[in-house]
């Protein structure tokens, strides 16, 4: 197998590459702001910076060139060669700053010179604390700086589209971000201006920047040139806490970072995963973050009269929805799933349902024909279609569903959180002859219509599984509390320094961020039959329930989805839902 | 104004004409550009429009492009753009001098346009023409070499009374002494 | 060679009157190399042109002074996909002024040169990248292509051949950097000229993704003589390690400046004292750039006997470059002028990589600094140590040409940039 040495270390590797990939991949490492593994290789920035030779074969003797001391002759290049761009050979010979002072005095001095043109205002820039140019300035950057005249001006704080804002000071012209429009969102909307040090990226005149992928560019953005409209000055990163979580707001399942302070989702971004989103995130999954904090059902709601729902005891609402049940017959109750709920949601309420000798599910898709595109948009609004339609639950639509109620003269509809009013063009009235309960996360048209609302857990909230448009089965891990569930006593939730060291005396924190909310599958596990219901403790015993029932999610395991990165699941091919 | 330029059947035909030289159409933007700078005097944004919806290519390319040429004029110009060297040779041979006597005369700076819109001066890099400095070039085009104070009074009388410079060929002084066959 | 300049008759650009038309071009042997080689292509097959071009050691004569045959040989075999040949007529670099000599008074002797390089490496199309502000000239290159295509020296079956070109005039639009042949190439496919990463290499991967060689205007108007008379009778001329004719642009504070004809290899003393009649108002010389500002600017006490090829220009440290000479009188203020050739080059810098991008800025304020009399002696160290981080360190070598002349004026010159710094150091009474 071929072979490199660095810093006089040997290695093996099997596939041609870069040297600068080959470290990261190996936990090496090396500075750099311009080379990003998707895009393409401009080697700008000049920072990863390494010394390279080759070994000197000899031809006729068909060996290498040995020394005096036994080791190869290397012969080395006579420059200082980018890693990001040198292909590995097999003897190669790297020395990086570990192993070579001029490697390390050339980091430094690069650094000194990015530095000089970049405006020294880390507190007040909102990429401090998640600064690439900010953390390697600290571990390879000069003690100081020998530039003593003007820096060149630039434009700042410009409106470059809908979301994102730049500053064009900062820039350190790495062109990441006009890589990324040219190369994966392929909007073409930016490019470097003018020349020299009066470089900065820019849109043509006039034009917005208004990519539905531009803030894939402040995540990749090494400074804090590009930033986000939406997120700036809401937080400091080092104040937050960081969960990785699934894309809610379509079909294609993003893998997600969801970072919270205080209760609050405050932003979402990108998790890198290769099977599924690479390293990238539609705009609009990432401002979908505000329906996890805002407009919440927090404590169950009943209706008294027709016009108005009150808040009720959990109790109450409980022995309302058992007494509901036990008025009608099987056959006059119809159910709801819904695709914008988790596969442990689904599960626990068709199987609900079932022991009250229901036969028959429903779920109505929610696509949009034409709103995806061939990169992490897809027509399916909804996170988890796969998973409701795997769990046996019968595609219906709205003539179907009309159909539905007539037919069957229903009288409970049980709703799985999912806005069916507002989506369709069913409303309130056909609803009304019926006693109509919904399990929700948020107010929205369907909840107002409801007689009765049992506030469940988000997304954001609970952990649970979602199978996205490819049939990959991925799970959320908690990342709020609410007001039943303590990130001190959850080992799955992730805490910041805040979460650790703040009381509920700090005048950060504040106990009006919790939900009053359980999961839907605890709900049913409370008005259960103890008899014939066994209670559920988590979510992770219904998945482990539910691989050992239903074939196709044979062998999933949370475990499995944590080390896996999701898993791939066997679908039928004529699931019409698999519509990208 | 703005969105009044645009290109009629004959410069579409050239254009196309243009991109034919090229084995990838994005090959002829820099042509394009000039022949769009000919037309409209300056590639502002809008005129990079134009051209980026003619060729049917990215505008950010386009403004990018044109924003890395010095040659393509961002905005509207003088009548007469006044390039004057001042880099090396030019420097030395007092290039300096003639820029600054030509600011006094027209009374601008360098970058700055005539209020009646007739001349623009522009100090610029070595426009290959070092053994002829001082020098300027008129517009893009024909080079003045050799310059002096009655010189450039001479030139910009002319560009007034709307005579350009004609093309001087600048002989080989071996030529010169040599024998002419 | 002492008076041997004085016989010499010019090759490339020959005494000849309307020689840029292709009658009197033709009348006087044009063409012929070319019309020789397609008359007899067992002899002249590609790889044997290459190999007299080769033997003939043409050193290229855009400044890196490498062999043009031999970069001919790099071409890959030809696969049927199209090839190209780029002729660098973008000459910027300042001080040089003798490429637009050739397209004004012999456009058809660079002509031929590339058809009969095109015919070597069997390319499929000539492209010919000249600098904007050269537009004058662009014309005239252009109506001789036309002759050339009326004639039939370019296009479909080259006077009834089977060997096919054509041949395409490319102009820049004011950007130094598209002289180096990587960012040339971004700018003939119409991009912003940022040089390329080597590897690939042009022969490798060129333009459009194809092999492609990028030669010099002056470079290819010596093959027709090459192939006419020989590579050993082109060796004659010259030195044995840099033979040919070169044109020495030869400019600043000279009685004569111009551009001239001679051997390469001309005493430098000799060109400023009897070619182009000494410095003027009899002023004592005091420097010479001698090819281009990139190139070391040399004391007037360096050059005895030092002669204009790489290997003489090397000894004393500096370089051929482009033969673009700057003659530079003792009035001349050295500081000034590096601080004016450190304004060009961060004009021209295309800021795409760190070093050059802040590294030239950081040059011009620092020199700008000492120049308007505000500087202290450490600036010195700092524009050397500036120098240091900035050489080797970039994608192109804009940031080396950057950096040399600030580097070596300093060594060079180093008591007028103190005299011009503030007394830091107060002497002891």
């Amino acid at each position: 197998m071929p072979e490199i040495f660095i810093d006089n270390i040997r290695y093996e590797y099997e596939t041609p590459g870069k040297v600068l990939q080959f470290m990261l991949d190996n936990g090496l490492d090396l500075p750099f702001f311009c080379y990003h593994p998707s895009l393409s290789i401009p080697a700008n920035c000049r920072q990863c910076m390494v010394k390279a030779g080759m070994p000197i074969f000899n031809r006729d003797k068909g060996t290498y060139e040995i020394d005096e001391e036994g080791n190869r002759k290397i012969r080395y290049f006579p420059k200082l060669m980018t890693a990001c761009s040198l292909d590995l050979a097999d003897g190669m010979v790297i020395h990086t700053h570990h192993s070579d002072e001029l490697v390390k005095q050339a980091q430094a001095d690069n650094l000194e010179f990015i530095l000089i043109n970049h405006p020294l205002d880390c507190p007040i820039c909102d990429q401090a604390g998640e600064c690439p140019l900010q953390i390697l300035t600290y571990k390879y950057g000069p003690e100081g700086s020998r530039f003593e005249h003007k820096k060149v001006h630039k434009p700042k704080a410009v409106q470059l589209g809908p979301r994102v804002i730049l500053d064009a000071e900062r820039c350190i012209n790495c062109t990441r971000c006009v890589r990324f429009t040219d190369e994966i969102s392929k909007t073409h909307q930016l490019t470097i201006v003018s020349r020299g040090d009066k470089n900065y990226p820019m849109t043509a005149d006039g034009e917005e920047f208004d990519d539905p992928y531009s803030l894939n560019t402040v995540d990749i953005c090494p400074v804090g040139a590009l930033t986000s409209a939406d997120f700036r000055f809401k937080a400091r990163v080092w104040e937050m806490n960081q969960t990785p979580g699934i894309d809610m707001s379509n079909g294609k399942g993003c893998n997600t970072w969801l970072w919270t302070r205080d209760n609050l989702i405050l932003r979402i971004t990108p998790r890198f995963n290769e099977s599924v989103n690479d390293h990238w995130m539609p705009d609009e999954a990432r401002l979908s973050y505000s329906r996890f904090n805002e407009n919440r059902i927090s404590r169950p709601q009943i209706r008294l009269d027709r016009d108005e729902q009150v808040p009720t005891s959990w109790n109450n609402a409980e022995l309302t929805f058992r007494e509901e049940l036990d008025k009608v017959s099987p056959s006059q109750i119809l159910v709801l799933g819904s695709p914008h709920a988790s596969v442990e949601d689904n599960y626990s309420f068709r199987k609900f349902f079932e022991e009250k000798g229901v036969n028959e599910f429903f779920y109505l898709p929610h696509i949009i024909p034409g709103s995806g595109d061939d990169l992490l948009l897809s027509d399916d609004q909804a996170p988890n279609t796969n998973g409701v339609n795997a769990l046996g639950f019968r595609e219906t639509d709205e003539a179907g569903l009309k159909k539905l109620i007539k037919s069957k003269k229903t009288s409970i509809i049980a709703i799985l959180d999912d806005d069916i009013l507002e989506r369709t063009g069913l409303t309130a009235k056909e609803f009304s002859g019926s006693f109509t309960v919904v399990l929700g996360t948020n107010h929205n048209e369907t909840s107002l219509s409801a007689n009765l609302v049992i506030p469940i857990t988000c997304a954001a909230e609970h952990a649970a599984s979602y199978v996205n448009v490819d049939g990959r089965i991925q799970r959320t891990i908690p990342a709020k509390e609410t007001l039943y569930t303590n990130r001190r006593l959850n080992l799955e939730m992730s805490m910041s320094r805040l979460d650790h060291y703040g009381t509920k005396f700090d005048n950060w924190v504040t106990d009006a961020n919790r939900v009053d909310c359980i999961p839907a599958w605890e709900f049913f596990t409370r008005l259960g039959d103890e008899q014939t219901t066994p209670a559920y403790h988590s979510s992770r015993e219904i998945m482990e329930e539910i691989a050992g029932r239903i074939s196709r999610f044979k062998e999933v395991s949370y475990d499995r989805m944590d080390d896996e990165n999701g898993i791939q699941l066997e679908l039928k091919q004529n699931t019409e839902v698999n519509t990208v | 104004m703005s969105d009044t330029y645009t290109f009629d059947t004959k410069d579409l035909k050239e254009i196309e004409n243009i991109i034919a030289k090229y084995p990838e159409k994005q090959a002829a933007v820099l042509p394009v550009l000039w022949y769009a700078q000919d037309k409209f005097g300056h590639t502002d944004s809008s005129v990079q429009k134009l051209v980026a919806e003619t060729m049917d290519i990215p505008e950010a390319h386009i403004h990018g492009v044109v924003t890395f040429y010095t040659q393509f004029y961002e905005k509207p110009m003088g009548k007469h753009v006044l390039d004057v060297c001042t880099c090396l040779s030019c420097q030395v041979c007092g290039g300096y001098d003639m820029l600054h006597y030509m600011e006094e005369k027209l009374g601008i700076k360098a970058g700055e346009t005539t209020p009646d819109g007739q001349f623009s001066i522009q100090s610029v890099e070595c426009l290959g023409a070092c053994g002829y400095a001082p020098m300027l070039q008129v517009t893009n085009d024909k080079y003045v070499n050799h310059l002096t104070r009655e010189k450039v009074d001479k030139l910009i009388e002319d560009l007034k009374a709307g005579k350009k410079p004609e093309f001087e060929s600048m002989k080989m002084p071996q030529h010169v002494n040599g024998s002419d066959k | 060679m002492s008076n041997d300049w004085k016989s010499y008759q010019p090759l490339l650009i020959p005494a000849i009157r309307d020689l840029h038309e292709i009658s009197v071009y033709e009348k006087n042997d044009g063409y012929q190399a070319l019309k020789s080689i397609l008359s007899d292509r067992k002899k002249w097959s590609p790889e044997n042109v290459i190999e007299e071009v080769k033997d003939a050691n043409i050193r290229g004569r855009g400044g890196a002074g490498f062999n043009a045959g031999l970069k001919w040989s790099f071409m890959p075999e030809p696969d049927g996909k199209p090839r190209y040949l780029a002729c660098n007529g973008d000459e910027s670099e300042p001080g040089t002024f003798k490429d637009r000599k050739i397209f004004e008074y012999n456009p058809h002797l660079f002509i031929e040169g590339a058809i009969i390089a095109a015919y070597a490496m069997q390319v499929d199309a000539i492209y010919v990248y000249i600098r904007g502000e050269y537009r004058p000239w662009v014309h005239k290159l252009q109506q001789a292509i036309d002759q050339a295509y009326e004639k039939n020296y370019l296009g479909k079956n080259i006077q009834g051949s089977d060997f096919s070109v054509e041949m395409y005039t490319h102009m820049g639009a004011g950007a130094y950097i598209c002289g180096e042949e990587s960012s040339l190439m971004e700018s003939l496919e119409g991009k912003r000229g940022y040089p390329r990463v080597k590897p690939p290499f042009p022969a490798q991967r060129g333009l459009w993704g194809r092999p492609t060689t990028i030669n010099n205007i002056e470079t290819l108007a010596n093959v027709p003589m090459v192939i006419k008379n020989g590579a050993s009778w082109f060796k004659t001329i010259g030195p044995d390690t840099h033979p040919g004719p070169v044109l020495y642009g030869i400019s600043g504070h000279v009685n004569r400046p111009g551009v001239y004809e001679y051997p390469a290899g001309m005493n430098i003393m000799t060109l400023i004292n009897e070619v182009t009649g000494g410095i003027r108002n009899g002023k004592k010389l005091k420097a010479l750039i001698p090819g281009g500002s990139s190139t070391p600017p040399l004391r007037a006490d360096m050059l005895d006997g030092v002669t204009m090829d790489a290997d003489s220009l090397r000894e004393v440290g500096s370089m051929m470059g482009t033969a673009g000479m700057v003659v530079l009188d003792e009035d001349t203020d050295m500081v000034d002028l590096i601080w004016r050739i450190s304004v060009f080059y961060h004009h021209e810098s295309c800021g795409q990589c760190t070093p050059c991008r802040e590294g030239t800025g950081w040059l011009e304020k620092t020199l700008h600094k000492i120049n308007s009399g505000d500087g202290e002696i450490r600036d010195l160290d700092l524009l050397l140590a500036i120098c240091n981080r900035m050489e080797g360190r970039t994608i192109c070598a804009l940031a080396d040409a950057a950096a040399w002349p600030v580097r070596y004026s300093i060594d060079r010159f180093r008591d007028e940039f103190e005299k011009k710094c503030k007394k830091t150091v107060y002497a002891v009474a």
